[in-house]
């Protein structure tokens, strides 16, 4: 649930109604004069390569604000990261990296607990094992890329995420795509929550099953649209489904908040569904122990069939794997294409997810593991309610480490982007399509690196860039103790 | 003035070129981009109101016609072109016929007709041109009409 001004609604809905006309008007120049100077001799025949519809937003809207996105980095995605500065002379149609760079508060990046950067434990045995095993199999995982890291790191994951077996996958994108049209065929039914990431929602495309969407987060609609579903069978033959599963995320990478599993859970097994959790965004950094939403919420990890996660986020490696029953991970590992013909992970890669693992499990001797969980905890929670206190529409569960700011008006984007960086931090902001229209927002991703000053520091930073572009919707809350300087509604 | 506040759920709609459509405060942007392009019409052209209403009814017309009924496909490049061959009137609402956001689009260009005749008390030319606008636009969001291509023209 999202609360926005109504004015606020109106004026977004005006400004993209604007971007609009003044797109349109410049391709109908743009295409006049094309027609009077080259009267399309260049295509000999040939069709073109694509409609002058389909990059409208690309070539009219992202490009005009392309400094915000794509940003270089020339150093270790730590708390601070060095930002290459980009220059342009074209209004932002291409751009030129300099050889300067300027070191940011890196408030955008996945690195919940720390291990983006050198770690006293980890980057040791990575180098070491990048002397014994270089740095690519270069092979398939049938053939010769099965190193005893890989079978080491998938009974580790087993054991981790509460499971009897695990495979891995070299990439995080590929483990959705790859492995849900393996499950799936024809006949079978894929019910996705309407906010999946891509990669669910290409996997789903890819498989040939019939896919249908609920309403994210709502287990009274899911309940809805299985019972419809199960009714009606399949279309035209009305035949019942082959094989019904359910796909939902632990954290919703662009909202922050959890999924509301033990009531999903509750309407599959009534109506006898699979389910498919996706656990990208909180595996290792939300639990008790790190394990991932499943602790959280205390579900038992034996009602969800299927668990995925990535090792992008909070294990600061990459690569993915899925864990399930033996008899699946079997079955997987003979039919998925990803595990049969795509190259397998990187060995100091995996060498970095084993010693990382090892961190929060408390194996390595320390309890850096459980000081790093207690942080992001505290951080998080502290920097949302600091955040929501200053009057910022803030998403989000308790807990949670992502935090979308709402800006909504397009222009407000670049603005917040650009006077961020201006004060030396780093935030990332998402615009249609990635998000609805209305509800463009700067995603905030704390990590267990960030210290008390760092935060201070970003908090003082977004608040004045905040009164700056106006994104203060709600009222601010009167400060407790007396502070730098006041705000007033 | 005091902030109302609406609160909205992101629609299970997955086809980004119509989900805009189901946010709070489209009908009210509609209706004030109409009402002060009329002002404008009023203040650039100086003439009387009902022309500046016929005016409006008229650029109405073309503009929605253009891109509900003529253009085709969407304009994202990631869709891999399954709306290729549905206007924007076709994709609406997944193609569900006579929903709340259909009627108030069929509503709005008869409103605006009555107005524009009104206001230029039913006067010759403007009669005839207001008429053709309006019946086109409405025949065109006829539940009959989805996926009609006339003589296959924009087929």
């Amino acid at each position: 649930m999202v609360r926005l001004p109504y004015v606020t609604a109106l004026t977004t809905l005006f400004s993209y109604g604007l971007l609009f006309a003044f797109g349109q008007m410049r391709d109908l120049f743009r295409k006049l004069i094309d027609w009077s100077k080259s009267k399309g001799k260049d295509l000999k025949g040939y069709a073109p390569i694509c409609l002058g519809l389909e990059d409208f937003y690309t070539r009219r809207l992202y490009l005009r604000i392309q400094d915000c996105f794509s940003r270089p980095i020339a150093s270790a995605p730590d708390a601070w990261i060095d930002v290459v500065e980009r220059k342009s002379n074209d209004h932002n149609k291409t751009l030129h990296r300099t050889s300067n760079t300027t070191k940011c508060l890196n408030l955008g990046s996945y690195n919940y607990l720390g291990f983006a950067a050198a770690d006293e434990y980890c980057t040791p045995l990575v180098i070491e094992s990048l002397k014994k095993y270089s740095a690519s199999t270069c092979s398939v995982r049938v053939d010769g890329g099965t190193t005893n890291l890989h079978t080491e790191l998938e009974e580790l994951v087993a054991r981790f995420v509460g499971k009897p077996a695990a495979i891995l996958f070299g990439m995080g994108y590929v483990t959705n795509s790859a492995i849900i049209p393996a499950l799936m065929g024809k006949g079978g039914l894929i019910i996705s929550d309407s906010l999946n990431h891509n990669s669910i929602v290409n996997g789903a495309r890819g498989s040939g099953a019939a896919v249908r969407v609920f309403q994210h987060n709502s287990p009274s609609h899911l309940e809805e649209v299985l019972r419809e579903q199960i009714a009606e069978g399949q279309p035209r033959t009305h035949r019942p489904w082959k094989k019904i599963i359910v796909i939902v995320e632990g954290i919703y990478s662009m909202e922050g908040e959890l999924c509301n599993l033990p009531e999903i859970i509750a309407v599959c097994k009534k109506y006898k569904a699979y389910t498919y959790l996706d656990e990208a965004h909180s595996i290792g950094a939300v639990g008790k122990s790190g394990r991932g939403v499943c602790e959280l919420l205390g579900v038992d990890t034996a009602d969800v069939d299927i668990m995925m996660g990535t090792f992008t986020k909070s294990f600061g490696s990459c690569g993915g794997y899925i864990a399930a029953s033996k008899e699946i991970i079997q079955y997987l590992k003979h039919t998925c294409p990803a595990h049969l013909y795509a190259t397998s992970m990187s060995p100091p890669a995996v060498q970095q997810v084993i010693s990382a693992i090892k961190v929060i499990l408390g194996e390595d001797g320390s309890n850096r593991g459980a000081q790093k969980l207690a942080r992001i905890r505290e951080n998080s929670n502290f920097f949302r309610s600091e955040l929501q206190k200053m009057g910022f529409e803030v998403l989000g569960d308790n807990d949670s480490p992502v935090m979308p700011i709402m800006l909504y008006n397009p222009a407000k984007i670049p603005a917040f982007s650009r006077e961020c960086l201006r004060r030396n931090v780093a935030v990332v902001t998402v615009a249609f399509p990635a998000t609805p229209l209305l509800l463009a927002r700067a995603r905030i991703c704390i990590s267990a690196s960030h210290t008390r000053e760092d935060l201070m520091k970003g908090l003082e930073v977004i608040s004045k860039v905040g009164d700056l572009v106006g994104i203060k919707y709600f009222p601010v809350e009167p400060p407790k103790h007396v502070e730098q300087d006041k705000k007033t509604l | 003035m005091a902030k109302l506040y609406v609160q909205t759920v992101p629609p299970p709609d997955l086809n980004k070129n119509t989900e805009w459509f189901m946010y709070p405060g489209v009908w009210s942007t509609y209706l004030f981009i109409l009402f002060f392009s009329w002002l404008l019409v009023l203040s650039v052209f100086g003439c009387t109101p009902g022309m500046a209403w016929t005016v409006v009814n008229l650029f109405h017309f073309a503009i929605t016609y253009y891109f509900f009924h003529w253009k085709k496909g969407t304009p994202f490049a990631e869709d891999q072109g399954i709306y290729n061959n549905l206007t924007w009137w076709e994709q609406m609402d997944n193609g569900k016929q006579l929903t709340r956001n259909r009627k108030f689009l069929t509503v709005v260009p008869v409103v605006l007709y009555l107005i524009a005749l009104h206001t230029t008390d039913y006067q010759h030319p403007m009669l005839f041109l207001n008429t053709l606008a309006v019946a086109i636009l409405v025949v065109a969001k006829f539940p009959n009409m989805h996926k009609v291509r006339i003589f296959g023209i924009n087929g």
